[in-house]
C-alpha cells in the first residue's frame, strides 16, 4: 500500500510487476532446448536406431530389394572375421603409440612454454597451428613430405638414393621391408598435429599451480625432482588423464588422416577400424546391414571408453 | 636466536617504489609487526627479508652476516604463509619432517625433533592426516610446526591468520604470541589488522604507500602518532582529526567550537607549527566526554552502543563527524544537542602541511 | 657461487622475483629454454611451411630429388587449381602464343599455355571452396544460436533429466563420423537431401550443436545468477534479462564456441565424403582427390591446402584468447 514516509516521500508505489503478458519461465524452457533436442533426436538418435535395425538385416544400399532379416548374422559374421580382429588390433596399436607419443611430447612442451619469456606468447599460439588444420589435408601434405623421391622427410634423414631410402608409407626402410613402418608413420603425424591439445591442457593446469608452493619449497631447500613429483604433477594429473581419454577416443575415431595419406594401405597395414567400415559400407558392394553392425561394434566401444571420459570428468568437477 | 638489520632496503619497479629505501632493526627475541593497508609494501618487505623478493638496493643483515643475496633456504629464517602452502601430497608428519631431511639430518634427530614440535603445537593427532583433510586452524598449526622445526634464527608470517574465521583467529592470535614468547624467537609479523598488530607486537612497524610511517611500541604508536596516517589508522575507530585555526591561544574549529589550547602545548605549536594558523586538533573517542558544560558542541548523527560504553557519532558542523565517548546509562535520540570536554593530557596536535605530529618538548 | 651471493646480480632487479631465479645460473637456464622452445616451434610448423613453399613452385621443382629448397616461385599451382583447362591444339597454340608476344592475354593464361593448355573455366574447387564458406558459415551461426538458447535453458532452468540430457547430447559428438553416415545416407537418399546443401548444414549444425551446448553451459554457468534475478526483480521479463544482461556477459564464450564450430565445420571431410558428390561437396574432399594429368598434382594441393588453410589460421590469431579458453575449458569443464 503506497504510504508516506517522515519526509513525505511516497513508497509502495507498485511499479513492478506490470501486467504486461510475457512468456512464462516454462514456456522459455521449451523454447528454448526443443529445437535442439529434437534436431539431435532427429539426426542423432532416430539414425542411431535406423542403424540398429539394419546391422541386423542384409540390407545392400546399391540394390533395391528391401532388407531382410538375418539376426545376429551380420555380427557373428564380424566376430569370425580373423580381419576384423586385425582391424581393431591395428587401430589398438594406432592409438596406444599415437596417445602414448601426445602425451609424453605435449607434456614437455607445456613445461617449456610455461614460465614467461620473450615471445613465449606467440610459441604457444604458433604451437596450435597444426591442431588447426583439416586432418585430411594434414595427411596430403605429410604424404609429399613422406615421398621417397622429392620429400624432405628422406631427405633430412640423410639418404640421397631415392631407392636405398626410407619409404615410410611403402613400409621400406632403407630397401627393407618394414611391416609397421607405415603406421608409424601415421602416427608420426597424429602426435605432429595433436600434442599441442595436451600441451594447452597441462598449460593450463601448471599455471593454476599456486606459486607460493613452489616457495614454500624453495625455502626448505627442495630438490627440483621432489618438486615436481609433489607440487607439479599431483596438480596437472587429472587434466592429463583428461586428455589421454579424449585423445584415445579421437584415436579409435580416426578416419580423416589415414584417408589423406595412406587410404589404408600398403596392403592392409594402415587400415583403421574406421577406416574399414567406410570401406564395407560406401565401396564395393555397399554392405550397409554388414556394415551397421560393424558400426554399432564400434560405438559400443566408444560408448564405454566416453562413459568412463565423462565420469571421471565430473569425479574431477566435484573435487574442484 | 637473531638480529635482523635492514640498511637502506628498497625494491623498485622501474620509477614506481614498492618498498621505498627503508632501515630498520630487529632485535634478538623481539616480536616486530609489520602494519598497513593493502599495498602499503609490509608483505614485500617481508619476502625481502626471506629472499623470497630480490631487492634493488639495500642490505639485509642476519646477526652481523650480509645475506641479502644468499638462497632463501640459507638464510635460516623459516616462513609461515598465509595459505599454508603444505605439500598435499604428503601426510603431516612428511611436510613437518621435510626441511630437515632437505638438510641431511639423520632420522633419529628428525624424530626427536619431531616429536617437540608435535608437542607444543598439540597436533601429535594428526601426524598421519593429509593437509587437504584438515580445518584450517590444524592446518595453519601445521605450517607453524613445519617453521618451528627447524630452530631457525627468526620467524617470518605473512598474515598467517588472514584465511581464518574471526573466532579463530583470535584463539590462534594468542597461540602464536604465546609461542613467541616460550621460544623467545624473533619473529617478523605481517599484517593489516592493526587489533592484531597492537596485540601481538613488541614494537609495530607502521607503513603506507610503500614507506614507514611510524616505528614503536603499541602504546607510542596508539598514545603518540607521528602522523596523520598512523593517527587515523590505529585505533578502531581511528583518532578524530579536525582541522582549525590557531589564534590567540585556541583553535577555531569549524562551525561555531573554539578549542582552548592547553598551556603545555602553546610553546610547541608555535615551534612546530612554524608560524603558520592551520592546524589539526587530534582526540581519540575515549578523550572526549559528554559533558554538559563542555567546551565543545554539536547535534548527535548516530549512536553505537559497544556494551561497556557508546560511542555517540558527533556532528560538530555541516557533516564534520566526530567520535566521542557517550555516558553508558544515558540515551541519546538523533538531533540531540551535545556539550563535550576533552582531556588535556590526551590531546593531539598535527601540521596539515607536513601531516606530522606536533611534538611536546617531553613527548619526544 | 658465493660471488653472487657476495655482490649480487650486475643490474638491479626491477621485477617481482626470488633471489635464487636471479642467480646467473638461473638466468642462464632461462635463455636455454627459450632457444630450445624456439627451435621446437620451428620444426613444429616446418611441415607447414614446406607445403607452403610447395604451393608456390612449378610441377618441375616439385618432383626433384633432392628437393629443392630455393627456386623460383610461381603460382602455377594456383592456377591449376582454380581453373578447369583443355588442351589445345597446335593451331590453337599458334594463336596464343602470338597473343602472348603482343601481351593480350593475362598472367594465368600465360601458365596455363606453358603446359600446352588454355582456360576453359574456373575449375570445380572454385565451386567446392564456395560450398564450404557457406555450409561452414551457415551450420556454424545456427549451432551456436540454438547451442546458445539450449544453453541458458539448461543453465538456469531445472530441467527434468538434466544430467541424462547433457550426457545424452555430449555422446552424439563421441561417435565417429562413419556410424552415423550409415543410416544418414539412406535417409538422405529418401528426404532428397543426399547431396543438397540443406542437407550439409544441418548435420553440420546438429554435429556442432552438441560440443556448443555444453561449451556454452559452462560460459553460462559462469555468470553469476544474481544479475538476472536483480532484473527480474526490478520487472524485466526472462527474456529481456536473457538479452540483456546475459548475453553481453557471455560474448567471450560465445567467440570461443563460435571459432570452434567454425573450425570444426570448415575441416570436415568424413561426411562431405559419403553424403556428397557434385553439387554440395566441399573442399577438403576435393583437396585430396586432385589428380591432373601427370597423377597427383602436388602443387595444387598445395597451393588448396595453403589456401584452405589460411582462413584458418587468421581466425585463430586473430582469437586466440577465445581459442585458448574454450579448449581448456570445454575439456574440462565437459
Amino acid at each position: 500500500m503506497p504510504s508516506a514516509n517522515a519526509q513525505g516521500r511516497t513508497y509502495g508505489t507498485g511499479l513492478a510487476g506490470q501486467s504486461r503478458r510475457h512468456l512464462s519461465d516454462r514456456a522459455i524452457q521449451n523454447l528454448f532446448i526443443w529445437p535442439t533436442l529434437l534436431l539431435l533426436i532427429a539426426m542423432n538418435l532416430f539414425p542411431l536406431l535406423y542403424s540398429l535395425y539394419l546391422s541386423f538385416t542384409n540390407f545392400l544400399a546399391v540394390q533395391n530389394k528391401p532388407p531382410g532379416w538375418v539376426g545376429f548374422a551380420n555380427f557373428g559374421s564380424i566376430l569370425n572375421t580373423p580381419d576384423m580382429w586385425r582391424y581393431f588390433a591395428t587401430t589398438g596399436r594406432y592409438a596406444l603409440m599415437s596417445v602414448g607419443a601426445q602425451t609424453v611430447i605435449g607434456f614437455s612442451l607445456a613445461m617449456l612454454v610455461r614460465r614467461k619469456f620473450f615471445g613465449s606468447g606467440l610459441i604457444t599460439t604458433l604451437i596450435l597451428v597444426p591442431m588447426m588444420v583439416s586432418p585430411v589435408v594434414v595427411g596430403m601434405f605429410w604424404k609429399m613430405i613422406y615421398n621417397p623421391n622429392f620429400g624432405f622427410f628422406n631427405f633430412i634423414l640423410g639418404a640421397g638414393d631415392p631407392a636405398k631410402g626410407v619409404d615410410m608409407l611403402a613400409s621400406k626402410f632403407f630397401g627393407v621391408s618394414t611391416p609397421g613402418l607405415a603406421l608409424f608413420a601415421v602416427v608420426i603425424v597424429d602426435v605432429w598435429q595433436w600434442s599441442p591439445f595436451v600441451m594447452l591442457l597441462v598449460l593450463s593446469g601448471l599455471n593454476a599451480i599456486p606459486e607460493y608452493l613452489y616457495e614454500a619449497a624453495a625455502i626448505d631447500r627442495a630438490s627440483p625432482w621432489f618438486q615436481f613429483r609433489r607440487i607439479t604433477l599431483p596438480q596437472v594429473a587429472p587434466l592429463l588423464l583428461i586428455a589421454v581419454l579424449f585423445r584415445t577416443i579421437e584415436a579409435f575415431k580416426s578416419f580423416d588422416l589415414v584417408m589423406g595419406m595412406t587410404g589404408g594401405g600398403p596392403g592392409e597395414q594402415t587400415e583403421l577400424i574406421a577406416v574399414n567400415l567406410y570401406r564395407q559400407a560406401f565401396l564395393g558392394s555397399f554392405k550397409t546391414g554388414y556394415s551397421s553392425a560393424l558400426a554399432y561394434i564400434i560405438l559400443i566401444i566408444i560408448i564405454a571408453a566416453s562413459n568412463m571420459y565423462i565420469k571421471y570428468l565430473n569425479q574431477i568437477k566435484g573435487e574442484a | 636466536m637473531a638480529t635482523i638489520e635492514l640498511k637502506k632496503v628498497e625494491k623498485r619497479f622501474g620509477e614506481a617504489y614498492a618498498v621505498k629505501p627503508l632501515d630498520l632493526t630487529i632485535r634478538d627475541g623481539e616480536f616486530v609487526a609489520l602494519l598497513g593497508p593493502s599495498g602499503c609494501g609490509k608483505t614485500t618487505t617481508l619476502r625481502m627479508i626471506s629472499g623470497l623478493e630480490a631487492v634493488t638496493g639495500g642490505k639485509i643483515l642476519l646477526n652481523g652476516t650480509d645475506v641479502t643475496w644468499k638462497h632463501p633456504s640459507e638464510r635460516d629464517l623459516a616462513f609461515v604463509f598465509q595459505f599454508y602452502a603444505l605439500y598435499s601430497h604428503l601426510s603431516v608428519r612428511q611436510n613437518i619432517a621435510f626441511p630437515l631431511q632437505a638438510q641431511g639430518m639423520k632420522s633419529a634427530a628428525i624424530q626427536k625433533r619431531l616429536q617437540e614440535v608435535v608437542d607444543i603445537l598439540r597436533i601429535g593427532h594428526l601426524l598421519r592426516a593429509r593437509p587437504g583433510k584438515l580445518a584450517g586452524g590444524d592446518q595453519q598449526r601445521v605450517a607453524l610446526a613445519r617453521a618451528l622445526v627447524r630452530r631457525p634464527a627468526a620467524f617470518l608470517m605473512d598474515e598467517p591468520l588472514g584465511a581464518l574465521d574471526a573466532e579463530l583467529r583470535e584463539s590462534m592470535r594468542a597461540e602464536i604470541k604465546n609461542l613467541h614468547i616460550a621460544q623467545h624467537a624473533t619473529t617478523v609479523y605481517v599484517t593489516h589488522d592493526q587489533v592484531e598488530a597492537m596485540a601481538m607486537g613488541d614494537r609495530i612497524v607502521v607503513m603506507s604507500s610503500a614507506e614507514v610511517q611510524q616505528v614503536g611500541t603499541p602504546v607510542e604508536v596508539y598514545y603518540n602518532p607521528a602522523n596523520l596516517f598512523v593517527a587515523r589508522f590505529i585505533g578502531s575507530p581511528g583518532m578524530n582529526l579536525v582541522s582549525g585555526r590557531l589564534s590567540g591561544g585556541a583553535v577555531q574549529l569549524p562551525g561555531k567550537n573554539r578549542y582552548a589550547v592547553p598551556a603545555a602545548w602553546n610553546k610547541a605549536l608555535a615551534e612546530g607549527l612554524g608560524g603558520q594558523e592551520e592546524v589539526v586538533l587530534g582526540f581519540r573517542p575515549e578523550a572526549a566526554r559528554v559533558a554538559r558544560d563542555g567546551a565543545l558542541a554539536g547535534e548527535v548523527y548516530a549512536s553505537d552502543m559497544h556494551g561497556a560504553y557508546t560511542v555517540l557519532h558527533v556532528n560538530i558542523n555541516e557533516n564534520e563527524i566526530v567520535h566521542i565517548r557517550g555516558d553508558r546509562q544515558e540515551s541519546y535520540a538523533i538531533g540531540t544537542s551535545v556539550r563535550f570536554d576533552l582531556d588535556p593530557q590526551m590531546v593531539r596536535f598535527f601540521n596539515p602541511r607536513t601531516e606530522e605530529a606536533v611534538r611536546q618538548e617531553a613527548a619526544r | 657461487m658465493s660471488r653472487f651471493e657476495e655482490r649480487g646480480p650486475r643490474f638491479p632487479v626491477a621485477h617481482p622475483t626470488r633471489v635464487d631465479k636471479v642467480h646467473p645460473r638461473a638466468r642462464a637456464a632461462r635463455r636455454v629454454v627459450a632457444f630450445v622452445a624456439l627451435l621446437v616451434t620451428i620444426i613444429m610448423l616446418l611441415p607447414v611451411l614446406i607445403m607452403g613453399i610447395t604451393a608456390f613452385k612449378t610441377r618441375g621443382d616439385v618432383m626433384v630429388s633432392p628437393p629443392k629448397v630455393l627456386f623460383k616461385p610461381s603460382i602455377e599451382g594456383f592456377v591449376y587449381l582454380f581453373t578447369e583447362r583443355a588442351v589445345a591444339n597446335a593451331a590453337r597454340l599458334e594463336v596464343l602464343e602470338k597473343e602472348a608476344l603482343e601481351g593480350k592475354i593475362s598472367l594465368f593464361d600465360r601458365i596455363a599455355l606453358a603446359s600446352g593448355q588454355e582456360i576453359t573455366g574456373p575449375s570445380s574447387y572454385v565451386f567446392r571452396l564456395l560450398n564450404s564458406v557457406i555450409i561452414a558459415g551457415i551450420s556454424t551461426v545456427c549451432s551456436v544460436v540454438l547451442g546458445l538458447f539450449a544453453a541458458y535453458a539448461f543453465s538456469r532452468f531445472k530441467v527434468p533429466g538434466k544430467d541424462d540430457l547433457m550426457f545424452f547430447i555430449l555422446s552424439t559428438r563421441m561417435l565417429p563420423a562413419v556410424v552415423v553416415t550409415i543410416p544418414l545416407f539412406l535417409m538422405y537418399r529418401q528426404l532428397g537431401l543426399h547431396d543438397r546443401h540443406l542437407g550439409m548444414i544441418i548435420l553440420y549444425t546438429v554435429f556442432n550443436l552438441s560440443f556448443s551446448v555444453w561449451l556454452l553451459k559452462g560460459f553460462i554457468d559462469e555468470i553469476p545468477k544474481e544479475y538476472e534475478e536483480a532484473a527480474l526483480v526490478d520487472g524485466y521479463t526472462r527474456l529481456q534479462a536473457f538479452f540483456r544482461i546475459v548475453l553481453p556477459q557471455a560474448v567471450t564464450g560465445i567467440a570461443a564456441t563460435t571459432v570452434f564450430c567454425l573450425i570444426f565445420a570448415w575441416n570436415e571431410y568424413a561426411f562431405s565424403l559419403m553424403l556428397t558428390s557434385q553439387r554440395a561437396r566441399t573442399a577438403p574432399v576435393s583437396i585430396a582427390t586432385m589428380m591432373g594429368r601427370g597423377g597427383i598434382e602436388w602443387t595444387a594441393i598445395a597451393a588448396g591446402s595453403l589456401g584452405f588453410l589460411i582462413p584458418v589460421v587468421i581466425v585463430t590469431f586473430a582469437l586466440r584468447k577465445y581459442l585458448l579458453r574454450g579448449i581448456t575449458f570445454g575439456a574440462i569443464r565437459g
